[in-house]
């Protein structure tokens, strides 16, 4: 049987590589046999990623996401993809009561204008071919939300909907986009969350998993399936993946 | 920088249930009352907002009264 589970002859452009659940997509998709394109901010860490996986990082692009100019030479720089997975996020809770534009703008540019933005240019530059796998990662607070996540939960949310209108404006190429929704994954950014929480509420909170909380390699494994081609009837969707977290609610 | 008991004063404003006057430099702000993983978010953004100073959760961890707080901000201003 001619399986249609696999990544071979695709260039996909991965965002926060350097990291976490970016960093784990990489390294799973590159075992399904696909071409990377990596970004970050940080040369260093990116040449460390370069290094593992040798040959099959076709590109490194060093850019701040949060600075549209820089979006904008990402995207002439990049060649051309068969996919892009967008993991780059950042969580910074706030009680609603201090946030101002500046506050809004450290989450929302990245969490969600950069999707847009990155999505744009890369289309503009005629970066995306014909079936493209477009991959956002979203989160499960943006449908149930935490204290403190004003900025974090209202940013994945507005994700999901920009992702849906990316599916239907290009449909007609045949593009595709779809969200993954993780709840709590083992990364630094749930590290630094841990951290800042205290210990009895990050218990409490792991002790509600059936599963136990996810491993990055959870989250990777659901985004090769929709860089496939076996998904290719998947569109303006999303897979919550959450260890079974959510049944009770 | 404010001196420590205006800072008091002004941490004291950002709580609901705290009377004024009713907190000193020395009192362990974890038995503010009703203090919750929410009261430490407003101390942290209260503290990022007014003095442009961010404390980690490690920060949090390593104080116990409103005057650490006091120090710990004045120590990462004057860095
Ligand atoms: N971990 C979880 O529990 C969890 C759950 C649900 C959803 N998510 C989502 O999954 C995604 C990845 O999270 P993670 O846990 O893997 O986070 P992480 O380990 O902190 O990695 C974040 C990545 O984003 C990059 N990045 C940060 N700021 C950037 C900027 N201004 N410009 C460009 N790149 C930037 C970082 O690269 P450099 O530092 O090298 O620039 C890093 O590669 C995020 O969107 C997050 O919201 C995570």
């Amino acid at each position: 049987m001619k399986t249609p589970f696999h990544l071979n002859e695709k260039t996909i452009l991965v965002t926060g590589a350097t990291s976490g659940i970016g960093f784990q997509v990489v390294k799973s998709i590159v075992e399904m046999g696909a071409k990377v394109v990596i970004s970050g901010r940080n040369e260093r860490k990116l040449n460390n990623v370069k290094k593992q996986f040798g040959d099959a990082v076709i590109q490194l692009l060093a850019h701040d996401l949060t600075d549209e100019k820089e979006i904008e030479s990402l995207a002439s720089l990049s060649v051309n993809l068969n996919g892009v997975v967008h993991c780059a996020g950042i969580v910074n809770p706030y009680p609603i009561r201090y946030l101002n534009f500046k506050k809004l703008d450290e989450t929302m540019r990245l969490n969600y204008y950069s999707a847009v933005v990155l999505i744009g240019q890369l289309d503009r530059k005629k970066k995306l071919e014909k079936g493209t796998s477009i991959v956002f990662i979203s989160s499960i607070s943006a449908q149930h939300p935490h204290k403190g996540g004003a900025t974090y939960s209202s940013s994945k949310a507005a994700l999901e909907s920009f992702s849906k209108v990316v599916a239907m404006e290009y449909s007609h190429r045949r593009i595709r986009s779809n969200v993954v929704s993780p709840a709590m994954v083992k990364t630094p950014l749930y590290e630094k969350a841990a951290e800042d929480a205290s210990h009895e509420s990050m218990q409490a909170h792991v002790d509600k998993y059936p599963l136990g909380i996810g491993d990055p390699e959870d989250v990777a494994n659901a985004i090769i399936y929709l860089l496939s081609d076996a998904s290719r009837w998947v569109t303006g969707t999303k897979i919550v993946l959450d260890g079974g977290c959510l049944l009770g609610y | 920088m404010i001196d420590e008991n205006e800072f008091v004063r002004l941490l004291e404003n950002e709580f609901e249930d705290v009377e004024e006057g009713s907190l000193k430099p020395d009192s362990s702000y974890r038995e503010i009352p009703n203090f919750s993983s929410m009261y430490a978010l407003i101390i942290i953004a209260f503290i990022d907002n007014e003095f442009d100073v961010l404390l980690t959760g490690e920060d949090l961890r390593s104080t116990e009264t409103i005057a650490d707080l006091y120090a710990i901000i004045q120590k990462k201003l004057n860095k």
